[in-house]
């Protein structure tokens, strides 16, 4: 008789609460320890790996670390080729770039100027404002950042700006769209985008990878938490290099505004974190930057590349 | 065996804690690209040295936003508050063997790629070959490769940022 199934019996034995944390507390500490070391220091206390908790805790490390690796072995032409491909698709759905060169210079210079104080100042970014009349925001992996122009309308001072380029500037950093798809068939064996061409099976499956970071970056956006970390980091780079990190709070401030009448398909509504939560947890980062309120706005300047005469 | 093994794990990772908890508030780490040392608390003064990211400079006092700091060679000079952090650079920590959280997750919160390799990706102009062929697969229109070619051949390089911070009197030409 077929048997359905199960992941788990019935009468399999539960993992129990004692079991867990005897397992969470040298889990936890390990990790916060570094699991290299970890690893040498369970070869050394159980070489033969004789002790079922010491095994099991190995495992686990084993894999969370190897989650993270499967990322970072992504060499970074290969994530900067997936931002590329992105980036046409990007062009596809959210439109062409505006015709005012001297804008599009404008945001290069303050973009790059606020990624030189980021996490990750050593690759080269480019941002390009697209002519669309949603309000949105993304950044293709690899530092291609795209704005658009509605978003930059709704702003009132380089210092919003800078917030929101630091933001996206983030995300490339933190490598949050690779992390969102880093199940993907495409990443089993850490191919390099370089070496194995856009034809056949592989081919096929960065083809498929492509469309899962469209899904993400689109459609359903990143995790919030990733968003959060976004916030705090666009707040802080832009701090750094000498702009009002409340700077994106009036952002998100104006979209609130906005948000009403405003299209939220494929736009920061429908891809980012109710507003309301970013908006508190931004005013309350705000107590890192005792001196904000003497840090640079360039409103004027601003303004004379948004509405230029 | 058990309790042994637990004990020794939660006593690595105290004495770990407690390194981090004592950790010298006297030192910070340059934590930005195309950092320079100042002979004074302007960027109009001369410029003692250039700082590789990750160098680790020794706090003599902290005067409206600027750090007068010793670097390794013992030149002495001002940086700016933003060019430097509390903490090394993630990437570059995890580098050197120093462990810790930052260890495990700088892959993914900092870039892993070598100063050398980043150098020479900022040559990169027009689309790579892959991308060449990822839109000749897929159809791409040739104004949406068009639109590309154009995003990436806008590159900036120092004295450009430099230039406009300086024109808008941000951070450190603020003063």
């Amino acid at each position: 008789m077929h048997k359905p199934h199960v992941d788990r019996p019935a009468s399999a034995p539960r993992i129990r609460r004692r079991d867990f944390i005897r397992l969470a507390g040298p889990f936890t500490l390990l990790l916060a320890a570094g699991p290299a070391f970890a690893f040498k220091l369970f070869d050394i206390i159980d070489p033969e790996q004789k002790n079922k908790d010491l095994r099991r805790t190995r495992q686990v490390l084993d894999g969370v670390t190897g989650m993270a690796q499967s990322i970072e072995g992504i060499d970074y032409q290969s994530e900067f080729t997936i931002g590329e491909t992105l980036a046409l698709e990007g062009f596809q759905r959210y439109g062409q770039p505006v015709k005012d060169q001297r804008l599009q210079r404008y945001v290069n210079l303050l973009g790059n100027a606020a990624a030189r104080n980021s996490l990750r100042p050593d690759i080269p970014y480019y941002f390009v404002v697209v002519d669309s009349p949603l309000y949105n925001a993304f950044a293709c992996p690899g530092g291609i950042i795209f704005l658009s122009s509605s978003l930059v309308k709704g702003m009132g001072d380089e210092a919003e700006l800078a917030c929101v380029l630091a933001h996206e500037v983030g995300h490339v950093a933190h490598k949050h769209a690779l992390q969102s798809i880093q199940r993907a068939k495409f990443f089993e064996g850490a191919a390099k985008v370089g070496t194995v061409g856009m034809k056949g099976e592989q081919g096929q499956k960065y083809r498929e990878m492509v469309g899962d970071l469209q899904t993400v970056l689109f459609d359903k956006g990143l995790d919030r938490n990733m968003e959060f970390e976004a916030d705090r980091s666009g707040m802080d780079f832009a701090y750094r290099t000498g702009y009002d990190p409340a700077g994106l709070i009036r952002v998100l401030e104006m979209l609130a505004r906005q948000q009403a009448t405003a299209t939220h398909k494929g736009s920061w509504f429908s891809t980012h974190p109710p507003l309301s939560e970013r908006i508190s947890r931004c005013k309350a980062a705000m107590a890192d930057y005792p001196d904000a309120g003497e840090m640079a706005t360039a409103k004027t300047r601003f303004l004379s590349y948004r509405d230029p005469s | 065996m058990k309790t042994i093994s637990v004990r020794l794990i939660m006593t690595f990772v105290l004495l770990n804690l407690a390194v981090l908890a004592f950790a010298d508030p006297d030192k910070v780490w340059v934590t930005s690209e195309d950092a320079t040392l100042q002979s004074e608390r302007s960027t109009s003064s001369e410029t003692v040295a250039t700082l590789k990211r990750g160098t680790q400079l020794s706090v003599s006092t902290f005067e409206n936003r600027w750090y007068k700091v010793i670097a390794p060679d013992g030149k002495t000079g001002w940086i700016f508050r933003g060019k430097v952090s509390a903490e090394p650079p993630a990437d570059i920590a995890s580098d050197s063997g120093s462990g810790g959280i930052g260890g495990l997750l700088g892959g993914l919160t900092g870039s892993s790629i070598e100063a050398d390799a980043a150098d020479s990706s900022r040559s990169i102009r027009g689309l790579s070959p892959e991308a060449q062929e990822y839109a000749n697969q897929t159809g791409t229109p040739a104004e949406s490769r068009a639109a590309l070619d154009m995003v990436l051949s806008l590159t900036m390089d120092k004295s450009d940022i430099d230039l406009f911070l300086k024109e808008g009197k941000i951070g450190e030409y603020a003063y």
